[in-house]
């Protein structure tokens, strides 16, 4: 059998989803034997033009990373959409927004102003701020327009499998391996991961249903076995896709849904401020009062790696 | 004049390309560094309560 060409890129993302391919240790080994590698930015020297010059669908699967918030991320999502059989969105980012789509709490200006003119390690006394087209004594320099907003991947192009996590686990990973080795994939739109929540897999015991406060994560110690929402601590385990192998519960850190939604369930966060309020004793309007109150960074929490994906998406902006 | 990109540059954590300008005599003339990416961490981690910060700030870099 003539060998997979596969990609590997990352949009706006960290890097953590390209070590993760990595922390597979030495089955790498069997990818390298499974496929080859036509295009992966963090280890090898292919460029955009290397890419710009394959034919369509010549890629058989492209891992993207990474949301797309700007040109070059948008031109890269089609490029390799349509250079590529199977498109996989890699991770929180691709797959939700991830992190970066907190960023949607604010707008461009707003982030270009904090990051370029106000943080105090910059020495921008003119307030210059990166421009699509800038003059120089030689030609022309250009860099990408940044979006508004991050999007998914798959509010760019159309993705076959979603792959959640930030990053997807080593487990998670070997199954696609797995699965390309045994042309085995499941039926496009499929989510690799768990079809159950968080909380179904999570082998704490759940007992009381019910708090009467919400603590922060350092005004508690909480109790190994016992479930850390029935604690008081936030844990986004109800309104979060299992499959992560509950890495975070097991280590007594409650869960900030970096798996997205479960299936079924259109908005994260919305899921998990039913669970909360459901289990809250709250009888009195003051007691909703203190309950809102203890939850110090709603948007935050329950929508730590999915703004994007939610029904909210970002910031209304002002009409001018 | 003639400009070499390098785009991106490959082989290590983050976005980047290098523009090269060349002379009529094929030297260097001058050479331009540029990140073309801003994800705004400068901006979205403020006001965050900061027990939370240790798991939003690691994916500045995940390398």
């Amino acid at each position: 059998m003539a060998k997979l060409k596969l990609a590997l890129y990352w949009a706006g993302a960290c890097g953590g989803c390209d070590v993760a391919v990595l922390d597979i240790n030495e089955k790498i080994l069997d990818v390298a034997n499974l496929a080859d590698i036509v295009f992966w930015p963090i280890a090898l020297d292919f460029k955009y033009h290397h890419v710009e010059a394959m034919p369509d669908k010549s890629i058989d699967v492209c891992l993207f990373n990474g949301m797309v918030r700007s040109s070059e991320q948008e031109h890269l999502a089609k490029l390799l959409r349509a250079k590529s059989k199977v498109l996989v969105a890699f991770g929180s980012c691709a797959c939700f927004g991830g992190i970066p789509a907190l960023a949607n709490l604010y707008t461009r200006a707003e982030i270009m102003e904090r990051a370029y003119i106000e943080a105090p390690s910059n020495d921008n006394p003119n307030k210059t701020l990166p421009q699509t087209k800038t003059q120089v004594p030689e030609g022309e320099l250009t860099l990408p327009e940044l979006f508004e907003t991050v999007l998914t991947l798959a509010q760019v192009v159309p993705v076959e499998y979603f792959m959640p996590g930030c990053p997807p686990t080593v487990d998670l990973i070997l199954k696609v391996v797995n699965a390309l080795a045994t042309n085995s994939l499941p039926p496009a739109g499929a989510v690799i991961a768990s079809n159950k929540t968080l909380c179904e897999e999570c082998e704490r015991k759940k007992e009381d249903k019910k708090i009467t406060k919400i603590y922060r994560t350092h005004q508690i110690i909480p109790v190994p076995e016992k479930c850390l929402l029935e604690q008081g601590l936030l844990c986004m385990g109800p309104a979060t896709r299992g499959g992560c192998g509950a890495l975070c519960v097991k280590v007594n850190i409650p869960c900030r849904g970096c798996f997205g939604p479960p299936a079924g369930v259109p908005d994260q966060g919305a899921k998990l401020v039913s669970a909360v309020a459901s289990i809250y004793q709250a009888n009195t309007d003051e007691d909703i009062a203190r309950m809102v109150n203890e939850v110090v960074d709603p948007a935050g929490t329950f929508y730590r790696f999915g703004l994007s994906n939610s029904m909210l998406k970002k910031k209304r902006l002002q009409r001018r | 004049m003639k400009k070499v990109s390098i785009d991106p540059i490959t082989r290590l954590e983050g976005h980047g390309k290098i523009e090269i300008f060349l002379n009529d005599d094929g030297d260097v003339a001058n050479t331009y560094f540029q990140v073309p990416e801003l994800r705004g961490f400068e901006k979205f981690c403020e006001g965050r309560p900061v027990e939370e910060l240790p798991r939003i700030v690691p994916r500045i870099c995940g390398v």
